[in-house]
């Protein structure tokens, strides 16, 4: 249960993706997860990968924490790369299997298919494990201020995500030990037929909401008795601030982009 | 919006959260976690009022943060839940017998996983109408199971008057 105690998956650092501001990770990985979609050739892919590798290398992360967090979808992977492989049939018959004809445009689509998944996932993680959650609060708060001329309630948004982040240790804490009290008293939440372990998380939910009501109570009137009065005219603990190595990964970025198109075919 | 309501969206989105990662200490439970997430059932809370919208949404946020898929769920799992979400509340307006609003939202939820399926469609080019039966089944599972147990918890919490 202690290592279940570490949420999110930051991995702490100074690297240079470490140092960049959370909006700029935001802003480029939501664009490679648009852009990886026009790569069609080797090249085109052969570029991202090295984009993916560098970046990786860059945020200086251990390999082993990037490939912990692909383990869970490796069978997806797999699994993608088998399908297209016996549903496409284009191109000409690479080899035979049982009599089952594997086709080379298959195979092609197969890799292609499972190299962007896998691109995706390695660049995605990055923004999660060289940034903090609170940083990605700070900069979603950041990047939807505009929708506060149409009321949308951005300041409090994100103050949700910030309180939330700090009870999530404590209720899981909460979680393991009641799930340990109703363990001592009987309740099997391992084994048993699906419907009865079902059954068996209402009695773990009962206290579980009560006391998160409680504290949520509690924290409300410490909030009221401190006189909140929403985001108007509050200061930050952290000011973001878009830096020259920021502009230099847009730049980078936008170079990276144009390479694609080029590489295209 | 009021203190009361921020704070008990803050930690309904905590436990969302903190429910899903526990999961993790149910393998059985787990097997399929991507789409058979147990707090799925928290959707329900809107059925009982439409301020806890934002928890959920929020716990969602940030399960998916958590999840190792990273960043690529964020999008299509927040519109999912959004979009289904919005639907619901909508159908509040007609619909007043909590488990039959409970029995809508399951399918709304369990409809709108096309949204999932299309993800899926577009990021791993895997037939649309598959995973869409295969990701709607789950949720149909999970949220139909969620019913009787949130109207149990309803009885004893009062989610209507907390907020």
């Amino acid at each position: 249960m202690n290592n279940m105690m570490i949420i999110g998956q930051y991995v702490p650092g100074n690297s240079i993706i470490h140092r960049l501001d959370p909006r700029t990770k935001i802003t480029v990985i939501f664009f490679f997860v648009v852009f990886v979609f026009f790569a069609n050739s080797f090249w085109s892919y052969a570029l991202l990968t090295v984009f993916a590798a560098v970046s990786v290398i860059a945020s200086r992360v251990p390999v082993r924490y990037i490939a912990k967090g692909l383990t869970p979808i490796w069978f997806l992977i797999v699994f993608t790369f088998l399908l297209h492989l016996i549903v496409t049939k284009e191109g000409q018959v690479a080899f035979e299997i049982f009599s089952w004809k594997i086709y080379t445009g298959g195979i092609a689509q197969g890799i292609a298919i499972s190299m962007r998944f896998f691109l995706l996932i390695v660049v995605t993680s990055l923004l999660t494990l060289t940034t903090t959650p609170i940083e990605i609060t700070d900069a979603i708060e950041e990047m939807l201020a505009p929708l506060k001329k149409v009321k949308f309630p951005v300041h409090e948004l994100a103050l949700m995500m910030s309180i939330s982040l700090r009870f999530i240790p404590t209720l899981m804490q909460e979680t393991d030990k009641i799930s340990k009290a109703q363990a001592s008293r009987g309740v099997d939440f391992r084994t048993g037929p699906l419907k009865e372990r079902i059954k068996a998380v209402v009695p773990l939910l009962v206290p579980l909401f009560v006391s998160a009501f409680k504290r949520a109570e509690e924290l409300a009137m410490a909030m009221e008795a401190r006189g909140y009065q929403g985001g108007e005219g509050r200061s930050k603990l952290r000011e973001l601030r878009i830096g020259k190595i920021d502009v230099l990964i847009y730049i980078l970025f936008i170079c990276v982009v144009a390479g694609l198109f080029l590489l295209r075919s | 919006m009021k203190i009361q309501t921020l704070v008990v969206n803050a930690v309904i989105a905590a436990l969302y959260v903190a429910v899903s990662m526990v999961l993790l200490i149910f393998p059985p439970l787990a097997f399929s976690n991507i789409q058979f997430r147990i707090p799925e059932i928290f959707n329900h809370l809107v059925v009982f009022n439409k301020k806890y919208f934002f928890g959920i949404i929020v716990g969602v946020f940030l399960t998916n943060i958590f999840s190792p898929t990273g960043v690529y769920d964020l999008i299509f799992g927040v519109a999912h839940s959004a979009i289904s979400l919005g639907i619901v509340i909508l159908l509040g307006r007609i619909i007043k017998k909590p488990v039959t609003h409970m029995i809508a939202n399951t399918l709304v939820f369990t409809f709108n996983m096309f949204i999932i399926a299309f993800e899926l469609y577009i990021a791993l080019d895997l037939p649309f109408f598959w995973s869409w039966l295969t990701t709607a089944a789950g949720e149909l599972g999970i949220m139909a199971v969620g019913i009787p147990i949130m109207y149990a918890l309803n009885k004893k919490v009062r989610f209507g008057q907390i907020i």
